[in-house]
């Protein structure tokens, strides 16, 4: 009985200008996003790989370790095709130093080459879904029990002996599976233009993550539908059925997210807890300044200055970086030297016991400050923004946008592991300094005895997490979309059962 | 006529679209005003200190040369008292051109002040989610575009249906007469929940200390808001266009939710990035950083020997004419990049034209004074000013007898000191008259569009059998 209600309601759904419609609507706004997306993400690698070039050549091309500044870059995530996220928005290169603990607050933006074109929009994939698709869903629910009862054939289809609850199921089958069809056509076409373009190398996760983004669109587009089909159930007439659709439609997908982002916005004033921190941050610094200084009183050498009088072809540079808002403090300093004059051999040994000292302290420090610093960011930059992420969700576009981001790895999470990629990375190069005696030898500031073999250097590499850790981090949000899904099912359900037609 | 559209109105003012759409505006414009209220006060106040400080700065040298070598550091832009009713993606722009350092110094040489155009890059330490603004833009472009559409897309079609069209028809009343009334009716009913908000909006924020619109912003609002109405006017005539031709009113609506999607959605956002895809881009930041540094060389093999020959007028000279055609040569290929980044934007713009919705958005930017066509003015400004400044220099120069009259070398310049309120200073403005050239285009194009959906709605209810 069910399968010939199913059949039935298919048949209709199917035979309708606004399935045909749906079809070919979905399937130009991809196709044609999809080409524009393929093209950005091209241009962002081909920008990067010639990052990597010049940073490359760049550490190759320094004399000493003090110069030795080593920077990583940001490889782009081809699955933003899908779901952007931050992927464009944070910066895309950085700097490792000993001095101090990288965030993806220190990140830069490698150079633009129009960087007016910033101010034309773009979409992704998973926002076409967002708009398109659910306005779709309610185009097919919002009469498909009010129509019914308008036209008086619901009450013809009660008389026999159906369940009411078989009757509703039908509906909600026939009208997903007409839904999927401009859902995983589209996607199949943007996945043969993905999949054709040399560029653009997806891994077997990749088509799982495409297959978890998939999952998600489908709970998405469901929920959409119920929520159409809960209108239908409660209102008389299919006029005013429309009418709320389309205003909840509005409401859910255009309003409510832009208009909770802009209500909550984050001050630029420092939190008293950030400022605490700080204060103890450049309190660590300062007491590493005294010892500092202290060891340049007492050491053999006279006077206190840090240069040991030693001048030449080359630089000295000393201070301390600051950023209250990122919680950022250190000492940074530089001392290279590409000749050296035979009259300052003297003081040589005594800039390289300076050394000796003052490096593995500034380790030690910059380890001490970053504890400090890396509970304040979590407690305000990061928790502040996970609040209005959490409203969001309020609306079904929220849960949808963050499952896909966290699928395609370009959520916060996915790209924080980058970043703790880089301090690995720093960690890896301090010890490969370390091992090489780089602190205290004369390598570190002058390069009179030959300029130093970075050939050796382990090189930076960069993997996106697993499939399950990006299933980890989206399952929350699916399992909530699905949780929707029955709830308004249920509702639906009990609406029906006790309504009278 | 009059009759038909006060029936259309009352039966539009008691029907639960007019309440959601009441609520939806008032809401999303006090969001608006609020908005506004909260950024608008840090916004100008950043703005005065960097102007005040770049002031001070000038004013506190009163050596020619120092002038003239340092000049006027950044210009800034001023920011607009109606930021919220486009904000026009003025924070991916930015908001001073001039330069604030010394380039090269070789010896007693240094490199003159120049116009340079630094880009910024979009807030790397925000890690909240992607805002679209609660513009006026967003609020009508998209939102009160989706409403006009649910007013009308009915409202033929419906009485078809329902069989009371025919009725109408049957009368004596011709029908361009119902077409129009239809169309007064659904105007006004859309006019009055717009009014509503907009009050408030503009109460809220007339209310603050903080913010005063002075009368050329008011003439500004006056001009958008009828802006706004033409706009409604152009898709209130699209919903009656389809309403006629379709038979049933799901129908109807499935088109118009299709075009509305198609022109708001999809064109504003994929025609411009594939048109700036396939127009020739502009030089690269790497080709432009190996271009500069090339002309360096050139210049100074040309002028090196000659350089620091000797002590005479003649080497002298040589050092003016060094210093003068390096900041020519800057100049002009900052100048060069700048034009070329331009016009790849200004092609993906007109191109998105055919969206009436970039139009529109187009023409709210350059009426609140904000976007791509603000900065471009901005930028022509501080140009002028910058030739106002370099005569200025010359002239002061010219009127010292005792000067070699050798710009650009401190020896060669006056050694008077220069009265620094007379150093003229830059001050961004805004021009009603170059506005409206400028967005006298996009005003044509719009009417335009709203003349042809009217006439084919007019053509398609005349024709239509009942």
């Amino acid at each position: 009985m069910i399968t010939t209600l199913i059949g039935r309601e298919l048949l209709n759904n199917l035979m309708t200008f606004r399935f045909a419609a749906a079809l070919f609507i979905t399937l130009l706004l991809v196709v044609a996003n999809t080409v524009v997306l393929i093209k950005d993400y091209e241009q962002r690698l081909e920008s990067y790989n010639a990052s990597v070039k010049t940073h490359h050549q760049e550490i190759r091309e320094k004399q000493t370790y003090s110069a030795g500044e080593v920077e990583v870059d940001r490889p782009p995530n081809p699955l933003s095709i899908f779901n952007v996220g931050l992927d464009k928005r944070l910066g895309n290169e950085i700097w490792i130093s000993h001095n101090y603990v990288p965030t993806l607050w220190e990140a830069r933006m490698n150079a633009s080459d129009n960087p007016y074109l910033n101010i034309l929009s773009s979409i992704d994939i998973v926002f076409i879904f967002e708009v398109v698709l659910s306005l779709m869903a309610l185009l097919f629910a919002y009469d498909a029990l009010a129509g019914e009862r308008e036209q008086g054939t619901l009450r013809l289809v009660l008389t026999h002996p159906i369940r009411r609850g078989h009757i509703l199921l039908a509906k909600y089958i026939s009208a997903m599976l007409c839904l999927l069809v401009p859902l995983l056509l589209s996607l199949l076409f943007a996945l043969i233009l993905l999949t054709t373009t040399t560029s653009i190398s997806l891994e077997a996760d990749d088509f799982l993550r495409i297959g978890g983004i998939v999952l998600t669109s489908i709970a998405y587009l469901s929920v959409f539908y119920l929520i159409g089909l809960l209108i239908s159930a409660v209102t008389q007439r299919t006029g005013t059925a429309l009418m709320l659709a389309m205003f909840v439609w509005g409401a859910l997908v255009l309003v409510y997210p832009n208009l909770i982002l802009a209500a909550i916005r984050s001050s630029d004033i420092p939190q008293a807890k950030a400022v605490s921190t700080f204060n103890q941050i450049k309190q660590v610094w300062d007491e590493f300044d005294r010892e500092r200084k202290q060891y340049l009183a007492t050491d053999d050498f006279p006077g206190e200055d840090p240069t040991f009088n030693i001048n030449g072809m080359g630089f000295f540079y000393e201070h301390f970086p600051e950023d209250p808002l990122t919680l950022l403090y250190f000492y940074y300093s530089m001392m290279t030297f590409g000749e050296l004059d035979e009259k300052f051999e003297r003081e040589v040994p005594h800039a390289q016991n300076y050394f000796r000292f003052l490096i593995p302290s500034t380790i030690k420090t910059a380890e001490r400050a970053w504890l400090l610093r890396k509970q304040a960011l979590e407690d305000t930059l990061v928790r502040k923004s996970n609040m209005k992420r959490t409203l969001l969700k309020l609306s079904p576009v929220g849960m949808y946008d963050a499952a896909t981001q966290a699928w395609a790895g370009t959520d916060l999470k996915g790209v924080r592991d980058f970043f703790n990629a880089v301090r690995q990375y720093r960690q890896t190069v301090i010890d490969y300094l370390d091992s090489k005696n780089a602190f205290a030898s004369r390598k570190w500031f002058a390069a009179d005895e030959g300029a130093v073999d970075w050939s050796t250097l382990p090189a930076f590499s960069f993997k996106r997490s697993g499939i399950e850790t990006n299933a980890k981090r989206a399952l929350p949000d699916l399992l909530l979309l699905l949780t929707v899904n029955l709830l308004l099912f249920m509702i639906i359900f009990l609406i029906f059962i006790k309504s009278e037609v | 006529m009059w009759h038909i559209a006060k029936r259309e109105l009352y039966d539009n003012l008691n029907s639960l679209r007019f309440a959601l759409t009441t609520v939806l505006l008032l809401g999303l414009m006090l969001t608006n005003a609020l908005m506004h209220l909260q950024e608008h006060p840090a916004k100008i106040k950043k703005y005065r200190s960097s102007v005040a400080d770049a002031l001070n700065a000038l004013r506190s040298r009163t050596d020619l040369y120092d002038i003239a070598q340092r000049g006027p550091g950044l210009l800034y832009k001023k920011p607009s008292a109606l930021g919220f009713c486009a904000e026009g993606g003025d924070t991916l722009l930015p908001d001073a051109v001039g330069r604030n350092d010394t380039v090269w110094e070789d010896g007693e040489l240094k490199s003159f002040w120049t116009m340079k155009y630094p880009s910024t890059t979009p807030d790397l330490k925000d890690i909240r989610s992607d805002i679209t603004k609660v513009d006026w833009a967003f609020i009508i472009g998209s939102v009160l575009s989706l409403i006009a559409l649910l007013f009308t897309f009915d409202s033929i079609s419906g009485e078809r249906e329902r069989g009371t069209l025919r009725l109408i028809v049957a009368n004596s009343i011709p029908r361009h007469t119902v077409l129009t009334g239809k169309f007064l009716g659904a105007l006004i009913s859309i006019t009055i929940p717009f009014t509503l908000a907009v009050l408030m909006n503009l109460l809220v924020i007339s209310m603050s200390s903080h913010i005063r619109l002075d009368a050329e912003a008011w003439g500004r609002l006056s001009i958008i808001i009828f802006l706004v109405l033409v706009y409604t006017c152009l898709f209130l005539a699209l919903g009656l266009l389809v309403s006629a031709r379709a038979r049933q009113s799901a129908v109807s609506l499935v088109i118009l939710l299709l075009t509305w999607i198609v022109f708001v959605v999809f064109m504003p956002s994929v025609l411009p990035s594939i048109v700036s895809g396939f127009s020739p881009a502009p030089m690269t930041a790497d080709e432009f950083q190996e271009r500069i540094v090339q002309l360096d060389r050139e210049l100074l093999n040309k002028y090196d020997n000659r350089l620091w020959a000797d002590e005479t007028l003649k080497t002298k000279q040589v050092r003016s004419e060094y210093v003068t055609r390096d900041a020519e040569i800057q100049e002009r290929l900052n100048e060069e990049h700048l034009t070329q980044q331009i016009d790849q934007v200004q092609r993906a713009r007109t191109v998105s034209r055919v969206s009436p919705v970039t139009i529109f958005q187009h023409l709210l930017e350059s009426f609140a004074g904000t976007g791509f066509g603000r900065h471009l003015q901005f930028v022509e400004n501080a140009q002028r000013y910058a030739r106002q400044f370099r005569e200025f220099v010359v002239d002061t120069d010219r009127s010292d007898p005792e000067s070699l009259h050798l710009i650009g070398v401190r020896e060669g310049m006056s050694q008077k000191p220069v009265n620094p309120a007379a150093v003229p200073k830059f001050e961004d403005t805004l021009s009603l008259s170059k506005d409206f050239n400028a967005a006298a285009v996009d005003l044509l194009l719009l009417t335009l569009f709203v003349i042809v959906l009217l006439s084919g709605a007019y053509l398609a209810f005349v024709r239509v059998e009942v």
